[in-house]
């Protein structure tokens, strides 16, 4: 009767950003970005990806609530580099993997 | 800011195996988390057509309007088109219920049993307005008769009389409109074109050659069927043990039991390899399994693309703000 629309697992609310940055207040170069309506899926692609630039000090997600369709990407990083940076270069770097993956595939 | 360095890897795979249906593959030269990605991707998240919306004219049948719908919902739909047809609730030609050309497939079924014989209503009885979007069997039945044969008798040889959907008795009668729409397995599973999706490790297995020739002939053979499926066996010419299908090794220690059991622990090592891995993928005809493949690719581009970070994202949600109150 009540029940959510089955489409809000995975279609982003209007006026709510798919993502968003907070920095961290204690620690500099770390922040964390809330994905809306994403899982596992890109979470831990994304922090596996993070763990191979060596300005990232820290990268971790997680997913705070099985009813709540977002994750948190928390990122520490060198004087280097910045949390968005490396999140960018993250995305750019599966990104390209997949790219390869694709071009192999299709010969 | 500095340019950051790029880190991407650079994997390769090799195909085994393709069938319409299935797909056997490794991946090799990347991480867990891809080969997770692209199954998940894979089960949940490639598009496929179904039907979503039924309107049930007549039903004198013996199952219920609701139960006939979702037995509706499950048939498997050619989905080819699926890629490039829209969510019918971002479709703006139409308002996501009609016949739209761009987001729903319309079908018709009628079926009245005149005989004493129970009539069988199967997938073979829905009516497309689409000829590219037909239940799988159908299609697969539709494409026998053009290769030879005529399509009657394609479609009843016994192994392929389609998906029975009811079955009615004299006098009763089946008329319903439905509309099919794209939609992903994580809406329904309806909507997922993998039976199944499944990657193993694959494993890396070192004998002591040194160690198994201090063992028996006899104790080989013991030590060898202590394993539950066929990874190991005996050279009939050197007697000497062979790994002859590594792959069938199931992570399930018992040969190492086995061996520290017989106090020779150390016979044999076992690792997973932690960057190679096989693919097992099952479709359920509403996309090729290959197509699979390539589709969960451009998804989980279109995905990572969609969660890019843009620090001026809270400037283009301001102007809609603005212009909203300047109305």
């Amino acid at each position: 009767m009540n029940a959510p629309d089955r489409y809000e697992r995975f279609v982003v609310p209007e006026g709510v950003k798919k993502v968003s940055y907070e920095r961290d207040t204690k620690i500099i170069n770390a922040a964390s970005f809330t994905i809306e309506r994403e899982d596992h899926t890109i979470g831990n692609v994304l922090r596996m990806q993070l763990h191979r630039d060596p300005n990232v000090l820290f990268a971790g997600y997680k997913l705070p609530h099985p009813l709540q369709y977002k994750i948190l990407v928390r990122i520490h990083t060198t004087s280097q580099s910045s949390p968005a940076q490396a999140y960018n270069q993250a995305i750019n770097d599966v990104d390209k993997e997949l790219e390869h993956l694709k071009n192999l595939l299709e010969v | 800011m500095e340019g950051g360095g790029s880190y991407h890897r650079m994997p390769k795979v090799r195909i085994r195996e393709m069938k319409d249906d299935y797909l056997k593959f490794e991946l090799r030269e990347t991480d867990a988390s891809m080969a997770n990605a692209l199954r998940r991707v894979m089960l949940a998240e490639v598009p496929t057509i179904a039907i979503d919306l039924v309107e049930i004219e007549i039903n004198s049948s013996v199952l219920n309007d609701e139960f006939i719908a979702h037995r509706l919902g499950l048939i498997p739909l050619v989905s080819d088109r699926a890629m490039e047809m829209r969510f019918s609730r971002d479709c703006d030609a139409c308002d996501g219920d009609g016949q739209c050309q761009f987001c729903s497939v319309e079908f018709h079924l009628w079926a009245r049993c005149e005989s004493d014989q129970t009539l069988d209503v199967t997938s073979a009885d829905l009516k497309s307005n689409d000829p590219l979007v037909q239940p799988v069997d159908v299609a697969r039945a539709i494409d026998a008769a053009a290769a030879g044969g005529t399509l009657s008798s394609a479609v009843d040889s016994s192994d392929n009389r389609g998906i029975i959907i009811v079955k009615l008795r004299r006098g009763q009668e089946l008329r319903l409109r439905a509309i099919a729409r794209k939609g992903i397995g994580k809406d329904h599973a309806k909507w997922s074109p993998g039976a199944t999706v499944t990657f193993m490790y694959e494993p890396d297995i070192h004998i002591n050659e040194e160690m198994m020739e201090s063992l028996t002939l006899d104790e080989k053979r013991q030590w060898i069927d202590s394993s539950p499926t066929k990874v190991f066996d005996i050279d009939p010419n050197t007697q000497q043990v062979v790994i002859v299908d590594p792959e069938a090794y199931t992570y399930d220690e018992e040969v190492i039991k086995k061996a520290e059991a017989m106090g020779k622990s150390g016979l044999v090592e076992i690792y997973a390899k932690e960057d190679s891995f096989i693919f097992t993928v099952e479709s359920t005809g509403a996309v090729k399994a290959y197509q699979m493949l390539v589709n969960a690719i451009d998804v989980l581009r279109q995905k990572l693309d969609a969660v890019r970070y843009t620090e001026d994202a809270d400037f283009h949600l301001l102007d809609e703000h603005m212009g909203g109150a300047a109305l």
